[in-house]
């Protein structure tokens, strides 16, 4: 950390191959499947921002916390400029690629209720979207989660709890049943 | 995700199937094109600010030892007047090293 706030390139080198895929990660969780190339944009930012401002961090902060919060930042300022952007894929094209249901009665249902639940998932909070993503789509566990929205292991687990208890209580309100 | 209440396990496996997709991941020579950026965006950045302020801080000398010519002081204050900032502002960055040093070896 020393060497790189001090110009040294190969330093700097080692913490982007040590973070990139955790800034990624991050990103990817907050922009959601649509907009992967975004994320991807995004981690280059976060580094190019990182670089820029490394003289300054004094190390009040663990880097890994300064450079997650610069991560989540940046997601969420570009998430609401492309919010409005056509997505490069459609979350229900994904869903089907996946769906192991038999007839096309239950798989147009299936759809149906998936659609439905994407949509419940980005009205949720940016944490609680992020978490879930993080933690049902990523495979991340809740210690990853914390680390990652830098909050204690309890508050991400909390964050879960709480977007399941939204999430079950908007499908029953759209009539959709989540057994 | 040990405790779950019963009616949390109906949107929790809901969940788990419908966000079941491939993860992505970034490309593998995703750092080499990040340092290759890194070096592009750093290098003529740091020498156009440099010959930038460099050209202002000649040109606001020039300035102000001109206008204060203009208002009759001699050459030994002008220059006391120009210098002594310029000292003070060269003294800062040293003085917060020097500090910062002090602060991390006591903190050992």
């Amino acid at each position: 950390m020393d060497r790189a706030r001090s110009g040294d390139r190969q330093a700097f080198a080692e913490l982007v191959s040590r973070y990139s895929a955790l800034v990624f990660r991050l990103a990817v969780s907050i922009l959601g499947r649509e907009f992967i190339p975004e994320a991807e944009d995004v981690a280059q930012e976060v580094f190019l921002k990182v670089h820029h401002a490394i003289e300054s961090f004094r190390g009040e902060a663990e880097f890994s916390s300064w450079i997650y919060r610069i991560a989540f930042n940046q997601a969420v300022n570009l998430k609401a400029r492309v919010r409005f952007r056509s997505p490069h894929a459609d979350e229900t094209v994904l869903y089907r690629a996946v769906s192991p249901e038999p007839g096309p009665y239950r798989q147009a249902e299936t759809a149906q209720r998936d659609q439905a639940l994407a949509g419940c998932i980005q009205t949720l909070p940016e944490v609680y979207q992020s978490a879930l993503r993080l933690y049902y789509w990523l495979g991340a566990g809740v210690g990853e989660v914390a680390v990652l929205l830098g909050v204690p292991e309890n508050t991400a687990k909390s964050y879960l709890h709480r977007a399941r208890q939204l999430l079950h209580g908007m499908l029953r309100e759209k009539g959709y049943s989540s057994d | 995700m040990t405790e779950m209440e019963p009616r949390e396990a109906g949107i929790d496996s809901l969940l788990r199937r419908s966000m079941a997709a491939p993860v992505p991941s970034l490309p593998p020579d995703f750092d080499q094109r990040l340092m290759r950026e890194v070096r592009r965006s750093s290098q003529p950045l740091d020498r156009y600010r440099r010959i930038l302020l460099t050209g202002y801080g000649l040109t606001s000398v020039v300035a102000s030892a001109v206008v204060m010519r203009g208002q009759g002081l001699d050459w030994g204050a002008i220059a006391v007047m120009i210098l002594g900032p310029l000292a003070l502002v060269a003294t800062v960055p040293w003085a917060r090293r020097a500090t910062h040093t002090t602060t991390r070896q006591s903190a050992r």
